[in-house]
C-alpha cells in the first residue's frame, strides 16, 4: 500500500512538473512558428525588437514587481550592458583582422554575455548605497543615477561616442549554428534564443529561496529583518540579479542595432521599462511579456496612422494605471480565476458589457482628439477605423461625443451586474 | 452575364496594371520626428517635400516616374529610426531622407552601407538634407550618402569670411550646446578666425547643457562684460530662442550670428527682440526676391501652416529629377553615379554635388531678422533681410574623404 502511494505521488509531482512545463513548450513553439508566419523584413525586425524589449521589461519587473524596488534609471543596465557588447563586438572585429588574440575566438552571438557581466558588475558597483531604502528615496536616487550617467554619456566621447554613439559589425569572428546575422531574419534566432533562455532563467529566479525572499522585503521588510534577514542584502542581490539581466538585454541590442547612443542610458528608456512592465501587469510573470509586446508594436506602428501617436500612448498608461492597476496580464488572471471558481459564466455577460463600453469610449476618445488634431492643421478629413468625417464637420463631433457618452452610459447599466456578480 | 462581367473586369483591372506599370511610381521615405516634440522639426520637411514631389510630377516625374512621398517617424532616436528604416526597405522603398540629428544620420549612414553590401541589387540611397556633422564627408563618407546641405565647418567658413571682411568687429564671444557639435562649432571658429583675422580676440567661450537652461541671463551678462562685439553660436531649438530672447531684455547690443536663427518657431517666439540682432548663416533668406520663390512661400504657408525654408529640399528633389533623367532609370545604383558631380541652376546660382565626398557646394547668405517684411515669417511681419552673399568658392572647404565605390 505505501508502494502504491509513492507511485501515486511520484504520478502526481510527474503530473505537476508537466504541467509546468507546457507553457514553455508553448512559447518555445511560438518562437518557433513565428517566422514562418511572418516572413517579410520588417516583421523580423519589429520581432526582434520585441524580444529585446521582453527581456528588459521582465528584468526590470524583477526590480519593480518582485522587489518592490522602483526605479527611475534601469536603462543605465541595459545601456552599459549594450556599450560593453558593443566595445567586445568592436574588439572581435579588430581580433579577427589581425586572426589572432582572444576575441578573435569569441562569437558575436555570446555577446549577450557580455552584455549581462557588464549590466551585473555596474549593479555591483554602483548598487549598495542604494538599497538602504526602497520606496521613494529608492525611486530619487535611481532618477539622479540615470540622468548622471547619461550625462556622463555625453562627457567621454572615447567611451560613448558622443551623441553619436558607438557602432559595430556583427558579421565578424567566428560563426555559430552557421548563423551569418546578415539579414534580419537570421538574427531572429539570435534573439528567440536569448529571450527564451532570458525569460526562462528569470523565471528560475522567482523559485530560488532569493526569488522568494525579493517578494518577502517587498511585502513587509521590517518582518524581514526580525526574522533576521537583511531587508538591504537581499535588495542589493536583487538589484545585481535584475542590472544583469538588463544588460543581457542591452547585448541582445547592441548586436541587433549595430549601434547604441548615450540616449539609451536616459530617462525615456527607463521610462518605458516601466511603461512595459505596468501595462502588463507587475504582479503576474508573463506581464511585462505582454506589455513589451504591446509597447513595441505601439511606438513602432501606431505613428503610421496618427500624428496623435505619443498621447495615445500616454492614455493607454493613464487609464491602465487608474482602472485597471493590474495590468492586461492581472485582466488575464482575473479570468482564469473566474474559470477556476466555475463563476466564469455568471460573470461574463458584466465583462462583456464593461468591454464594449471600454471600446465605445476609446472610438468616441480616438474620434475626439483626431477632429482635434486634424483642425489643428492636419488633412481636409479625418479617418477614423475607414470611417471618414469631414475635419471641422458636424458629423465627426456629433460621432465622438455619441460613441462617448454611449459608452458611459453601457458602462453604468452594466456596473450592477459587474457588482453583483463579483 | 455573370462570366461576361467578370471579364469585363479582369480585363479593366488589366488595363489599369498596365497603365500603372507605364506611370511607375518611385518612394522617397522620409525619416524624421513627426509626432512629439521635435514635430515642429520634421513636419515642415515633410510638408515640403510633399508640395515640391507634385510639382516634379507635374514636369514628368523621375525620369517618367512618379515621385511619392512616405513620412516614417523616428522620434529622433537612432534606434527606431532603423526599425523605420527596415519599414522602408521592406515597402520596397530605395531612396530615404533624412535631416534632424546628427546622431540619427551617423546611424542611418552605417546601416545604409551594410545593407548596401548585404543585399547587393538591393541598394538603398540616403540623401541627408540637414545633419551636418563634417564626419559625414570627410573620414566617414559613404558612397551611399549625399549631402545637400553645407556641413558644420562650410557654415562657418562662410560665417568667418564675412566677419573677417567686417572691421568692426574685434571681440568675438563663442557660446554652444555642450555636446559634439558645440564643440565642432566652437572649435572651427577658434581656428578659422586665427587664420583669417588674427587680430579678432575670442574673449569668451561657453558651452551650456543641451536643451536645459531656462534663464541665460547668467551667460548674457559675461557676454556684456566681456565687452565682445559679435556673438557666434551654434545653438538650435529652444537654446536659440532663449538666448536672444535674455540678451534682449539684458539689453546686449552685440548681434548674434546664428546656424539655426530662423527655424521654425524662433521668429514667432521672438518677435521685436529678434530685429537686427539675430544673423543667420544658410542657403536662403526670408526677402523671396525670386517670384517663383515668393509664389511658393505664400502657397505653402496658405496650404499647410509652414514656411517655405527648406530651400535645399526643393535642390535636392531637382537634383534627383536631374540625375534620373540623365541615368535615363530610378535604380540607385544609376542614381548615385548619376548625382557624382551633378550641377543644377537654383534660385540662388549653380550648385555642384562633389564626386570626392558627395558634398553638395553650394553659395551661402548672412540674413538678419527684420520687422515690416514683404513676405513674414510664421504669419508674422518678421522675416531674414539678406545682406551678404558668400560666393561658392569662399564657402567650400577640402575633404579628406577616400571613398570606396562599389567594384
Amino acid at each position: 500500500m505505501s508502494d502504491d502511494m509513492t507511485a501515486t505521488m511520484i504520478r502526481s509531482n510527474q503530473r505537476f512538473a508537466l504541467r509546468g512545463l507546457v507553457p514553455w513548450l508553448v512559447f518555445a513553439a511560438v518562437l518557433l512558428i513565428l517566422p514562418f508566419i511572418f516572413t517579410d523584413g520588417f516583421s523580423f525586425t519589429l520581432m526582434n525588437a520585441i524580444g529585446i524589449n521582453i527581456v528588459f521589461a521582465l528584468s526590470y519587473n524583477m526590480l519593480l514587481g518582485q522587489g518592490g524596488m522602483l526605479s527611475f534609471g534601469h536603462a543605465v543596465f541595459f545601456g552599459l550592458g549594450s556599450y560593453a557588447a558593443m566595445h567586445a563586438m568592436i574588439a572581435i572585429d579588430d581580433a579577427s583582422y589581425a586572426g589572432e588574440g582572444f576575441w578573435a575566438h569569441v562569437p558575436v552571438v555570446a555577446m549577450p554575455l557580455i552584455g549581462m557581466i557588464g549590466g551585473g558588475l555596474v549593479a555591483l558597483v554602483l548598487g549598495w548605497p542604494f538599497c538602504r531604502r526602497a520606496g521613494t528615496a529608492f525611486a530619487m536616487i535611481t532618477l539622479g543615477l540615470g540622468e548622471m550617467i547619461a550625462a556622463a554619456g555625453q562627457m567621454f566621447p572615447s567611451v560613448f561616442g558622443g551623441e553619436a554613439g558607438i557602432y559595430g559589425n556583427r558579421m565578424v569572428g567566428p560563426q555559430w549554428f552557421g548563423l551569418e546575422l546578415a539579414q534580419a531574419a537570421d538574427v531572429y534566432w539570435f534573439i528567440a534564443f536569448w529571450t527564451f533562455a532570458g525569460v526562462l532563467a528569470m523565471w528560475a529566479f522567482t523559485r530560488t529561496p532569493l526569488g522568494r525572499m525579493s517578494n518577502a522585503v517587498r511585502d513587509n521588510a521590517d518582518r524581514l529583518q526580525f526574522i533576521g534577514y537583511q531587508p538591504r542584502n537581499i535588495r542589493f542581490l536583487v538589484f545585481i540579479a535584475s542590472g544583469s539581466f538588463g544588460g543581457l538585454a542591452g547585448g541582445m541590442a547592441a548586436v541587433n542595432y549595430e549601434i547604441i547612443t548615450p540616449e539609451s542610458l536616459g530617462l525615456i528608456p527607463s521610462g518605458l521599462a516601466l511603461l512595459m512592465a505596468a501595462v502588463g501587469g507587475l504582479g503576474v510573470f508573463y506581464g511585462p511579456i505582454v506589455g513589451a509586446v504591446l509597447v513595441t508594436l505601439m511606438n513602432s506602428l501606431l505613428s503610421d496612422y496618427s500624428d496623435a501617436s505619443i498621447l495615445y500612448v500616454g492614455l493607454i498608461f493613464l487609464s491602465i494605471v487608474m482602472f485597471a492597476p493590474r495590468g492586461l496580464a492581472g485582466g488575464l488572471e482575473h479570468i482564469r480565476a473566474a474559470y477556476r471558481e466555475g463563476s466564469l459564466a455568471r460573470r461574463l455577460p458584466g465583462w462583456f458589457g464593461g468591454a464594449v463600453a471600454v471600446l465605445l469610449i476609446a472610438l468616441g476618445l480616438i474620434i475626439v482628439i483626431e477632429m482635434l488634431f486634424a483642425g489643428h492643421g492636419g488633412g481636409d478629413t479625418v479617418n477614423v477605423f475607414g470611417i471618414q468625417f469631414q475635419a471641422g464637420g458636424a458629423t465627426g463631433w456629433l460621432a465622438g461625443v455619441a460613441a462617448l457618452v454611449v459608452g458611459v452610459l453601457v458602462m453604468r447599466a452594466t456596473r450592477k451586474n459587474r457588482e453583483a456578480n463579483a | 452575364m455573370l462570366k461576361s462581367v467578370r471579364t469585363l473586369v479582369t480585363a479593366s483591372l488589366l488595363l489599369a496594371g498596365t497603365a500603372a506599370s507605364a506611370a511607375e511610381t518611385v518612394k522617397l521615405a522620409l525619416i524624421d520626428p513627426l509626432t512629439g516634440p521635435m514635430a515642429a522639426a520634421g513636419q515642415p520637411a515633410f510638408e515640403h517635400l510633399k508640395l515640391e514631389a507634385e510639382r516634379i510630377n507635374a514636369n514628368g516625374g523621375l525620369n517618367g516616374a512618379k515621385l511619392e512621398i512616405v513620412g516614417l517617424d523616428n522620434k529622433v532616436n537612432p534606434q527606431e529610426s532603423l526599425v523605420q528604416l527596415q519599414k522602408a526597405i521592406n515597402d520596397g522603398i530605395q531612396l530615404v531622407t533624412q535631416g534632424n540629428g546628427s546622431s540619427v544620420a551617423s546611424a542611418l549612414i552605417t546601416s545604409v552601407e551594410k545593407h548596401n553590401r548585404r543585399n547587393p541589387g538591393k541598394e538603398v540611397l540616403y540623401l541627408n538634407y540637414a545633419a551636418v556633422d563634417p564626419a559625414f564627408t570627410n573620414e566617414r563618407c559613404s558612397y551611399w550618402h549625399f549631402r545637400f546641405d553645407a556641413n558644420a565647418d562650410m557654415k562657418m567658413n562662410a560665417l568667418t569670411n564675412y566677419i573677417a571682411s567686417n572691421k568692426d568687429i574685434h571681440k568675438v564671444y563663442l557660446i554652444n550646446q555642450d555636446y559634439s557639435f558645440g564643440h565642432a562649432v566652437s572649435k572651427s571658429a577658434q581656428e578659422m578666425l586665427k587664420q583669417k583675422r588674427p587680430d579678432i580676440e575670442i574673449v569668451g567661450n561657453d558651452f551650456h547643457p543641451l536643451a536645459k537652461v531656462k534663464d541665460f541671463t547668467p551667460y548674457v551678462s559675461k557676454i556684456q562684460a566681456s565687452g565682445a562685439d559679435a556673438v557666434i553660436s551654434g545653438n538650435w531649438g529652444q537654446d536659440i530662442t532663449l538666448l536672444v530672447k535674455a540678451a534682449a531684455e539684458f539689453g546686449l547690443k552685440a548681434p548674434f550670428y546664428t546656424y539655426y536663427g530662423a527655424s521654425s518657431g524662433v521668429v514667432t517666439q521672438l518677435g521685436d527682440k529678434g530685429v537686427d540682432r539675430i544673423y543667420q548663416i544658410n542657403e536662403y533668406y526670408g526677402d523671396f526676391e525670386d517670384p517663383e520663390m515668393a509664389k511658393k512661400q505664400v502657397e505653402m504657408y496658405e496650404k499647410t501652416g509652414w514656411d517655405f525654408y527648406y530651400l535645399r529640399l526643393s535642390t535636392m528633389l531637382d537634383m534627383l529629377k536631374a540625375a534620373a533623367d540623365k541615368a535615363g532609370s530610378t535604380d540607385p545604383k544609376d542614381l548615385a553615379k548619376a548625382l557624382e558631380g551633378l550641377s543644377i541652376e537654383t534660385p540662388t546660382g549653380e550648385v555642384t554635388m562633389r564626386a570626392e565626398d558627395h558634398q553638395i557646394q553650394l553659395p551661402m547668405f548672412i540674413s538678419v531678422m527684420k520687422d515690416g517684411m514683404k513676405y513674414g515669417a510664421e504669419g508674422t511681419d518678421y522675416n531674414f533681410h539678406k545682406i551678404a552673399e558668400i560666393a561658392r568658392d569662399d564657402v567650400t572647404l577640402p575633404t579628406t574623404c577616400r571613398m570606396r565605390r562599389p567594384n
